[in-house]
């Protein structure tokens, strides 16, 4: 057990607890979900990113209303690949354009007439959601009444969440605020029109780049009814049914546990952990929601179908990428979702990292990863280059921020956030990973990297 | 607009643009004191636009923060960027919150360095509750200025600010600028640090080659004028004007015929330098590429959005080789965008509607009103474009939904050509008989 204090920080020795070099039997975890040290170069977002980017954004028939300056609008408008069937959400960008006179004489009105204009516009939107941005929270517009106000005269749910991007120390408490205000505000405000012994939500699954469209199906196969994924995918009204599913399992369950856990606390539904990422981990999860319903067999014959079908391209890549060592860095669960399908590709992960993993987040990647291994809570920058250097990686799977840096220093990357050509979720999704895996680290255009050029 | 809400906005806040400004300078940081949305968010953008890294210190503001001010954080942050990456300059953006809030940056900022500190510190103010990316560029030029240029004896160098265009833009001005023998200093100059090459036992540093020195930054009150390209950062120029004596050159974007002949002109006129063959050459190969496509594109409708110096310089261009364009769009507003365009009008005997200070969907409506075969514009206009079933020909900033438009310029006489090339090329590979492509 040692924490370390990387060359790059000697003058921010600070950082040296989220640092850590992993010993079997004598674990610690990296400090974790404090504040970042200001002007360390931080790869970390904001709580309007958690809640509007990540847990909010990926309804698909909602007017996502951004209310404050036009910037925050702009950055979140169809940048994250949360797909769907319906293109209202990330077409189009919705901003209350907050000037100066808002500023100093408050939003409220152009608050109310945004969602009013939003709405005639736009009657397809089943609900407006409202995202506070920094500066709502410092003017102190009353956003709950005027939300209110607007939604008895438009006559859908306009629902205000109060995400000011300054409220914590990353992009997390957004995701539980998103959670909270989704739970309290529409979780059991409507009832599903039919129910059966079978019904499932699948919480923490946004359809990056279409996992939900992969993953949904598996369960559906099983005899399981699919009463919502949240939120990938989600219609409006997807949500409210929620409290009357059986069962929850939780994929993300850094930024959706909340949810999971407020449902079984008021509603008593259970809910099950799961990594829906690599052949084993997928399998497992099947044959827990098996286990639940009483469908063994039916699970058994799906993970049965699925492997015949797609094992032997997973074992076409492994023995090209066998003995390679990689780097993931991600929000935070995926970090370590990502650990065992990578040994089944044949790989070792020596470094992790997370954007804004808790304490659970790095107890998860400790219980799977061995002697020597590296774990960086909330890297910044600087450390990244000089772990990439120092540790050599064969590939890192990080977010595009760090996409360009990595391939400066001639090293192969994978976008984990939205992937490259996902999706990358269950077994098919596997085999698309595992293709883009080795794409990156077998393509020849790394030779080029330091061949000089002769002079004769 | 009658409208309060805004829908498909094509214009991003303060912070991005003076990062930008910031990116072209050597060997300095941006670091901006705000909420860590506000560097995340405009790294993002920069990193897919020009597919290059984009490095930029936050002060990480938080709840205590909107209590008892952000002095400590941006202590702290200009404490922590200034020993661990040793920059020559540290270029210091404000954002919604750090203005609300009222901290007094240059104060805080003069205050954090020790005595021989050799760091500079740029303090831009750059609320994104006011103006656009645009105006960010532009405050932070002007600050770099005001910071850090210096009377002394005369360099017989062109200053020539940039605004917010692309690397293979700068190259070209650069290149003009060779071949006429003219000496320069850019304001700023992202054309290596935002397009950097892979060279081999080497890595891109955290502060890349490239970039405007400081010590240049400080000549530029000696030169002999400053032509601003993009007229929305001419903040500077008039700023050099006033303090300096340093004669300013506002005129449109040198895209098309007549407007590169006056960007030309200027520089021969600030310089006395003579105009060489070679560029007399190059003018000839854009005429001659006009009149190569003119079948082709007499007439077309083509409708313009993006930053406004751009839009008007393009609206011109279009006119001159015959098409229609029908309607222009920015997102900015700026006094010279509409009596551009209005010259045109007059002088092309066009109508084009002229849409300021508006968004993508208002756009939409006009073109739906007044017709388009081609689209100009940056990525955001894709859906809008697949909408009227017509192309898109990509321009400006942001565009991250094709490779290598940063690359290649839309500016000078060659630039020119390559736009005309692609507008053209656009139309004829999309629903053109190919019957009439053989000869």
């Amino acid at each position: 057990m040692t924490t370390i204090l990387p060359e790059c920080d000697i003058p921010i020795p600070q950082r040296q607890p989220h640092i850590v070099c992993h010993e079997p039997g004598n674990m610690i975890l990296p400090m974790c979900n404090i504040q970042t040290v200001p002007g360390d170069m931080t790869e970390r977002g904001c709580t309007f990113a958690g809640c509007r980017g990540v847990v909010g954004g990926p309804v698909k028939d909602v007017i996502q209303l951004i209310h404050g300056p036009i910037g925050c609008a702009y950055y979140t408008w169809g940048t994250r690949r949360n797909l769907s069937d319906v293109k209202l959400h990330r077409k189009y960008c919705f901003s209350t354009d907050l000037t100066e006179e808002s500023v100093i004489y408050g939003g409220a009105k152009k608050l109310y007439n945004s969602i009013i204009d939003s709405h005639e516009l736009f009657p397809e939107g089943k609900a407006v959601f409202v995202y506070s941005t920094c500066v709502v929270g410092l003017i102190g517009d009353d956003t709950e009444a005027i939300c209110k106000q607007a939604q008895e005269k438009i006559g859908i749910p306009v629902i205000p969440f109060h995400c000011e991007g300054f409220r914590g120390v990353s992009q997390s408490l957004g995701h539980h605020i998103a959670n909270r205000t989704l739970f309290e505000k529409v979780v059991g405000t409507e009832e599903p029109e039919t129910t059966t012994p079978y019904d499932m939500c699948i919480i923490g699954e946004f359809n990056i780049d279409g996992d939900a469209w992969i993953v949904k199906p598996l369960f559906e196969r099983m005899g399981v009814r699919v009463l919502s994924v949240f939120t990938g995918n989600a219609s409006y009204h997807d949500i409210p049914p929620m409290h009357r599913a059986k069962l929850n399992i939780v994929q993300c369950q850094r930024s959706s546990t909340y949810i999971a856990k407020m449902i079984q606390d008021k509603y008593n539904i259970p809910y099950i952990n799961v990594s829906l990422f690599g052949m084993k981990q997928t399998a497992d999860a099947l044959r827990d929601v098996g286990k639940f319903f009483h469908l063994e067999e039916n699970a058994e014959k799906v993970v049965a179908e699925e492997l015949a079908k797609y094992q032997p391209k997973i074992d076409y890549h492994k023995k090209r990428l066998e003995g390679k060592k990689c780097f993931i860095y991600q929000g935070a669960p995926r970090a370590w979702h990502w650990i065992e399908p990578m040994r089944e590709l044949g790989i070792e992960t020596i470094l992790t990292a997370t954007t804004f993993g808790h304490k659970d987040d790095y107890e998860k990647i400790m219980s799977k990863v061995g002697q020597g291994h590296i774990c960086i809570d909330n890297p910044n920058a600087l450390e990244i280059e000089e772990y990439l250097i120092r540790m050599k990686p064969d590939f890192f799977i990080g977010g595009l921020k760090e996409k360009y840096l990595t391939y400066k220093l001639g090293i192969p990357f994978i976008n984990g956030h939205s992937y490259e050509e996902g999706p990358y979720a269950g077994f098919e999704g596997f085999v698309n990973f595992a293709r883009d895996i080795d794409v990156a680290v077998n393509s020849p255009v790394w030779k080029f990297i330091n061949r000089p050029l002769e002079v004769s | 607009m009658a409208r309060s809400v805004a829908i498909n906005p094509p214009k991003m806040c303060q912070p991005m643009g003076a990062i930008l400004a910031y990116m072209g300078v050597h060997g300095c940081v941006p670091l901006v004191h705000g909420s860590q949305g506000c560097s995340t968010y405009p790294r993002y953008n920069i990193a897919r636009h020009f597919r290059e890294s984009a490095e930029v210190a936050v002060s990480s503001l938080a709840e205590d923060a909107a209590v008892y001010g952000g002095a400590k954080n941006l202590t702290e942050a200009i404490k922590n960027v200034k020993s661990r990456i040793n920059p020559a300059i540290i270029g210091i953006c404000t954002t919604c919150m750090s203005e609300t809030i009222g901290d007094d940056v240059r104060l805080i900022s003069k205050n954090a360095l020790a005595p021989g500190d050799a760091v500079k510190i740029i303090p831009a103010s750059t609320p994104s509750y006011v103006g656009t990316h645009l105006t960010g560029y532009d405050n932070a030029m002007k600050a770099l200025v005001e910071t850090l240029a210096v009377k002394d004896k005369p360099n017989y160098k062109i200053n020539i600010i940039t605004g917010i265009i692309n690397p293979g833009d700068i190259r070209e001005i650069k290149k003009i600028l060779r071949i006429m023998n003219v000496k320069s200093i850019f304001l700023s100059d992202i054309s290596e640090t935002l397009d950097s090459p892979i060279l081999p036992g080497v890595h891109k540093p955290l502060l890349p080659d490239g970039g405007t020195e400081a010590s240049e930054i400080a000549d530029s009150a000696n030169s002999l004028g400053t032509i601003s390209i993009c007229r929305t950062a001419s903040s500077a120029a008039t700023y050099l004007r006033n303090k300096f004596n340093v004669p300013t050159v506002l005129d449109p974007a040198p895209i098309g015929v007549a407007n590169t002949d006056r960007f030309v002109q200027n520089i021969s006129s600030l310089s006395g330098a003579v105009i060489p063959d070679e560029i007399k050459k190059e003018r000839g190969r854009l005429i001659d590429s006009m009149v190569d496509v003119h079948h082709y594109m007499f007439g077309r409708k083509v409708a313009i959005f993006g930053d406004p110096d751009l839009v008007s310089a393009i609206v011109r261009f279009c006119a001159e080789a015959g098409m229609d364009p029908t309607v222009a769009m920015t997102a900015t507003k700026h006094k010279d965008f509409a009596p551009d365009i209005k010259e045109v009008n007059a002088e092309y005997k066009t109508d084009t509607q002229i849409l300021e200070g508006t968004d993508l969907y208002e756009f939409h409506e006009a073109v739906k009103t007044y017709g388009a075969e081609l689209i100009l514009g940056n990525s955001k206009g894709k859906d809008l474009a697949d909408d009227e079933g017509v192309p898109l020909v990509r321009f400006g900033f942001p565009v991250y939904d094709r490779v290598g438009v940063y690359r290649y310029p839309i500016l000078g006489y060659n630039g020119s050509i390559y736009l005309l090339d692609q507008m053209t090329n656009a139309i004829l590979g999309h629903k053109y008989d190919p019957n009439k492509l053989h000869q």
